[in-house]
């Protein structure tokens, strides 16, 4: 199901009691100019650990081999390693972050990607900030601070992230082909809002992975308002979400 | 459970997504899971350390091996604070014994070494169940997001050291030096010899406090990776939409079952036909839009006007902003009235007490004051004596008023005026040249006469005075002999350099005596 903007549910004034606190998401919602809200999905420390682990097992087998191969050459190979070297440790993360949309290869195998704030790709300035910074981050000893401040930051920003304004975020990836059981398609017989609509479909996409009882108590919950009988409130319910589906 | 009262949104997400919840969720409670967490284990801790005081490494071992225990009292907060109902701090410690009961040996044996532990804990400790029925329903369970739960206890193990090793290193950097210059490595390799048995015990309390500040988010990760399973197995988002759907559709049936029976009891009487009969122009609203209108519904014109008040005043409608300057204090005008009065004059009799307390500080002030000034003058004072040397040779240098004599003029109308380049007898030399050489003779007597008038009667001559103005400037010295003798000389001077006119012979004695005369004798001695 594509990530878009949930619409506010109209609710009167009267009862308007808010909540002590909105309930806690991982969502950060970035507004356009356009008034379009975009739902970034920041990537916390578990996945973002192991994408470095990957990217710094690649570097380390690359360093491996420059030296083997360079080492081949005496004292010349060693200077031209030790460039390399300096490149592979300072450079590595910021040519990949700019020229690959933000993934390094460890970002693109955990399907994370590196963005500004506001969801635009990230630059230069941005990602040579953030990775110059891991020098801040890694004090005292293993990234004691990014680790801290990854665990404390809503949006699980580290001190690079901070200072360059950067968001690590999941990427979107582009929805499967729901299969919707067979049913004949139908009207809804009351106003659906976009909530509800998408989960009368979510009900019928998914009612492969819940089980047959799970399916009949959560159909029976709206036989009431769907003036049926219990039994058949499952069958109505996919017809409702294959008629909200339209002819595929 | 009432899903309504979650206070985490809940839909289905991927496993890294549930972790990510996982953090907030420990986040939000953070001081009241890190403050029951500390209080648990800290004391423990002591205690194991005083017990095995001479095996530290036993100590920390069995601390870290109880780990499963302690994880139980964090998600006891959690699942509570999930719905709403977070317990205190002392119900959290009160409830910790009954907690410990269930599964404690298997999670302390066999499911000590599980990579998913956290993630079978919420249905060990809160799902109760026993036997077959568990252990089908942990198989079912970890069929999805069992890898992310694996991952997070591997990523949770470096953390661990991590945290350990940036505290440790830490503790290191702050030692001051002189400390750990005496500490060699040799020293901490004989630790084990007993000597440093306290300092082992201080890593392993370094340890303790990276599970700290650790291990509240590991449970909670667990915790939500479980909530994330079963929100996909059993459709929590769905029943959660599906039972606001039923309620919106029943209250609105059962609304609108109330509101016709309402419209049924109320009879039509004559007062009602009558009153908009006969005044229909009442019935126009005066106040057009601006009247209240659908009052018969939760939304009433007025509320969605005051709601719409609301969202105005919000961002990004409305833009405030706080600049802070600053500015001279405005006098305060009052006007006063009679109690101001009786304040003010209260005030100035304060105002005056105060000023007379003032005036007897002020002698204290003076004293300061005076203090200071002499401080100040005799620091410049040794300043000066202290440089003096420096400023003798520097400052009279720099000859702050004096101006730079102008270098004396040597030549005048290309002739050379300087006292060096005359003959000491001029009128001598000029008597023996008269004969022969006219010009030379005549020549050097004006040379002379002008190098006179400049040494001897410092006349500020220069190149670009002629003849006539040396003349006005000498005449300007009122010496009558002296302008005559000029006048004199000049106009023979000029005769023979321009006209090339012999001067007469006589002119020879007459000049020569009148510049022995007026030189030789009077003026240089």
């Amino acid at each position: 199901m594509p990530h878009s903007a949930t619409p506010p549910s109209p609710r009167a004034p009267g009862a308007s009691v808010q909540p002590p606190a909105a309930p806690l998401d991982t969502r950060y919602r970035v507004e356009t100019p356009e008034a379009i809200d975009l739902l970034l999905r920041p990537a916390g420390l578990v996945p973002r650990a192991l994408a470095f682990a990957i990217d710094l097992l690649i570097r380390g087998l690359l360093l491996l081999a420059i030296y083997v191969v360079l080492g081949l050459l005496g004292k010349f190979g060693m200077g031209l390693a030790t460039i390399l070297l300096f490149l592979l440790t300072w450079w590595y993360m910021v040519l990949f972050e700019v020229f690959n949309q933000g993934r390094s290869p460890g970002k693109q195998i955990l399907g994370l990607r590196v963005v500004h704030d506001d969801g635009t790709p990230v630059g230069w300035a941005a990602s040579l900030t953030r990775n110059l910074l891991r020098f801040v981050d890694i004090l005292p000893f293993g990234y004691t601070l990014g680790i801290l401040s990854c665990l404390n930051h809503p949006a699980f920003k580290r001190l690079g992230d901070i200072a360059a304004g950067t968001l690590v975020v999941y990427r979107d990836t582009p929805p499967a082909r729901p299969s919707l059981p067979q049913a004949e398609a139908l009207h809804a017989p009351f106003a659906l809002d976009l909530l509800e609509q998408r989960a009368l479909l979510a009900f019928a996409e998914r009612g492969a992975s819940l089980s047959a009882e799970r399916r009949a108590e959560l159909a029976a919950i709206l036989a009431e308002p769907l003036q049926v009988p219990a039994e058949q409130a499952e069958q109505r319910l996919n017809g409702i979400a294959r008629g909200l589906l339209g002819p595929t | 459970m009432r899903l309504t009262d979650a206070s985490v949104a809940i839909r289905p997400r991927s496993p890294w997504e549930a972790l990510d919840l996982g953090v907030l969720l420990a986040r939000r409670h953070a001081g009241l899971l890190l403050a029951s967490w500390a209080l648990v284990t800290v004391p423990l801790f002591a205690l194991l350390c005083l017990l095995l005081w001479d095996y530290p490494g036993w100590a920390i071992f069995t601390f870290w091996w109880l780990k499963p225990a302690y994880e139980r009292l964090p998600l006891h907060i959690l699942a509570r604070a999930l719905f709403g109902d977070t317990p205190s701090l002392g119900q959290a410690l009160k409830a910790l014994p009954g907690l410990l009961g269930p599964q404690l040996l298997a999670s302390l044996s066999w499911r000590r070494f599980s990579p998913t532990r956290s993630f079978d804990l919420p249905v060990l400790q809160l799902e109760g169940l026993s036997g077959q029925a568990r252990r089908q329903r942990l198989v079912v369970l970890s069929q999805r997001d069992a890898g992310a739960a694996t991952w997070l206890t591997v990523v949770g193990v470096h953390l661990e050291m991590a945290l350990w090793l940036g505290l440790a290193s830490l503790f290191y950097l702050l030692l001051p030096a002189q400390i750990a210059l005496d500490w060699s490595w040799q020293n901490l390799v004989n630790a084990a010899a007993g000597e440093w048995l306290w300092l082992e015990h201080l890593f392993n309390l370094l340890y303790v406090l990276a599970l700290i500040l650790w291990e509240p988010f590991y449970v909670a990760c667990g915790f939500t990776l479980y909530l994330n399973r079963r929100t996909a197995l059993e459709g929590w988002d769905i029943e959660l939409v599906f039972r606001q759907l039923r309620q919106r559709l029943t209250g609105v049936a059962y609304a609108l079952l109330l509101g016709c029976g309402l419209l049924l009891l109320q009879t039509p009487t004559a007062t009602m036909a009558a009153e908009s009969g006969s005044s229909p122009l009442q019935v126009a609203d005066p106040m057009g839009p601006e009247a209240a209108r659908l009052l018969k519904q939760p939304l009433s014109s007025q509320a969605a006007q005051d709601s719409i008040g609301q969202l105005l005043e919000q961002p990004p409608f409305e833009h405030r902003e706080t600049v802070t300057r600053w500015r001279f204090g405005e006098q305060q005008v009052e006007e006063p009235s009679e109690e101001q009065l009786a304040g003010l004059l209260e005030l100035l009799e304060k105002l005056f007490k105060l000023a007379e307390f003032w005036n007897s500080i002020d002698a204290v002030a003076l004293f300061f004051e005076a203090l200071l000034w002499a401080a100040l003058l005799g620091l410049a004072a040794l300043l000066i004596w202290r440089y003096r040397q420096w400023l003798g040779a520097f400052v009279g240098r720099l000859g702050l008023a004096q101006r730079a004599a102008a270098p004396p003029t040597r030549q005048l109308f290309g002739l050379e005026v300087a006292p060096e380049s005359l003959p000491a007898d001029v009128a001598g030399t000029v008597e023996r040249l008269w004969a022969e050489q006219p010009r030379a003779a005549l020549g050097l007597l004006y040379r002379a006469l002008l190098s006179r008038l400049l040494d001897d009667y410092r006349l500020p001559l220069h190149g670009a005075h002629t003849e006539r103005e040396v003349l006005r400037l000498v005449e300007g010295l009122e010496h009558s002999e002296l302008s005559s003798f000029s006048q004199a000389l000049t106009l023979h001077w000029q005769n023979l350099a321009y006209g090339h006119r012999l001067p007469p012979d006589e002119l020879r004695q007459t000049l020569c005596q009148d510049w022995r005369r007026l030189f030789d004798s009077g003026v240089r001695t």
